[in-house]
């Protein structure tokens, strides 16, 4: 394949439909001759969000990574659609398994570098990810997955409390539904009845990542004030009892907002993932 | 040799002020043009800037933890007199793609 584009729209059909999703590649000035990187962003975030303004697709592209982007459904320039399969994460996992073969992504091979995929994830883009690496292993090389959570707090999310709050104002009681909300409604950019509609879709769907363990090298990394990331040693214990390589990096004074922009975050995923 | 003052650039989204989180160059260090200096958070994010210019570094404004107004000095850069003369033109190399970058406040004197 040639021709690749930054900011390339995602046309491909998956099942039948056009997921919408926007897609970036971005190619290094010289190139390491490694794998490509996909990036997955966190709920309501986007890539330039997430990986971009935060200094990760430079550092990646310095480290002569070659670079994939991709915004989640309803999440900075992808389409908002409105059936709710497509915000299934099952759905998203056969979108993102296309976007990596439109982008060139090939199976591993042994002692060939450049095959395969790594895959680096932020939150809710760390749960895809290991769900991602569970089921793609002859694809998935390396992982990196931040902010992770066993728990899954979008399928905790009161959706009820949230569309009534929107309605007309009634309070939300419970603090983890308000804050995502909070967070939801920050930014014009985002949908928020699309962002709903993933939660609604995630609800039929929740994380339970004992239900398949991804076997390859993980680097789980989470901001030592990080809440929502304080059962990472649990995430971790799962993967070593499946016999992965599981590492963890505490980022001391960082929470889930700021653990992102981290020099040693991204430091450490670029050596996790430079072999 | 002259020395210019940039100031933390406007976020965006009516953001007026972020908060240093570290950072990633001292006083003394030559820094490239890109380079990443400082992270700071905001209200709704946390991100990186990127160094407008090469330079010697000369000081830096605010510790981890300290706010800065929109506006404020954030970083003092040494540059040979020939490059801070073109402060404001188009630069030599290719425009960056960067939405929030540092641009320089000229000394009065």
């Amino acid at each position: 394949m040639s021709g690749r584009h930054t900011g390339q729209p995602h046309t491909h059909t998956v099942e039948g439909t056009d997921p919408q999703l926007y897609v970036g590649v971005h190619e290094p000035e010289s190139d390491s001759g490694l794998r490509p990187v996909l990036l997955l962003h966190g709920f309501s975030s986007s890539a330039k969000l997430n990986w971009e303004d935060t200094g990760w697709i430079t550092a990646l592209l310095e480290a002569g990574r070659r670079v994939i982007t991709v915004d989640l459904p309803g999440h900075g320039r992808s389409g908002a659609p409105e059936d709710m399969d497509s915000y299934s994460p099952s759905r998203i996992r056969a979108d993102l398994l296309q976007i990596a073969f439109d982008a060139g992504v090939r199976p591993l091979r042994d002692g060939d570098p450049s095959s395969g995929l790594d895959l680096i994830g932020y939150s809710l883009g760390s749960r895809l990810a290991w769900e991602f690496g569970a089921t793609q292993h002859e694809l998935v090389h390396r992982m990196v997955l931040g902010g992770p959570n066993v728990a899954d707090p979008l399928a905790d999310f009161d959706l009820v409390a949230a569309q009534r709050y929107l309605a007309d104002g009634t309070p939300i009681t419970d603090a983890s539904t308000a804050g995502l909300l909070k967070l939801a409604q920050m930014l014009p950019s985002n949908n928020i009845f699309s962002l709903l509609s993933l939660v609604e879709a995630i609800k039929g769907e929740p994380f339970d990542p004992a239900e398949a363990v991804p076997h390859m090298p993980m680097l789980l990394v989470a901001g030592e004030k990080d809440e929502r990331a304080a059962s990472m040693p649990d995430l971790a214990a799962l993967g070593a009892k499946s016999g992965a390589m599981v590492e963890q990096l505490v980022l001391p004074g960082r929470n889930h907002t700021n653990a992102i922009t981290s020099r040693a975050f991204k430091q450490g995923a670029i050596s996790f993932l430079g072999v | 040799m002259a020395e210019i003052s940039f100031p933390l650039p406007d976020l965006g989204e009516g953001l007026i002020e972020a908060t240093v989180l570290e950072w990633l160059v001292a006083p003394g260090d030559q820094v490239e043009r890109n380079q990443p200096l400082v992270e700071v958070e905001t209200t709704k994010s946390a991100v990186e800037l990127p160094s407008p210019q090469a330079g010697k570094v000369v000081r830096i404004h605010g510790g981890p933890g300290d706010k800065i107004n929109v506006g404020e000095p954030l970083i003092v850069l040494e540059v040979p007199d020939n490059t801070a003369g073109i402060v404001g033109t188009v630069p030599k190399e290719e425009a960056p793609k960067r939405r929030v970058r540092l641009s320089a406040v000229l000394d009065e004197d």
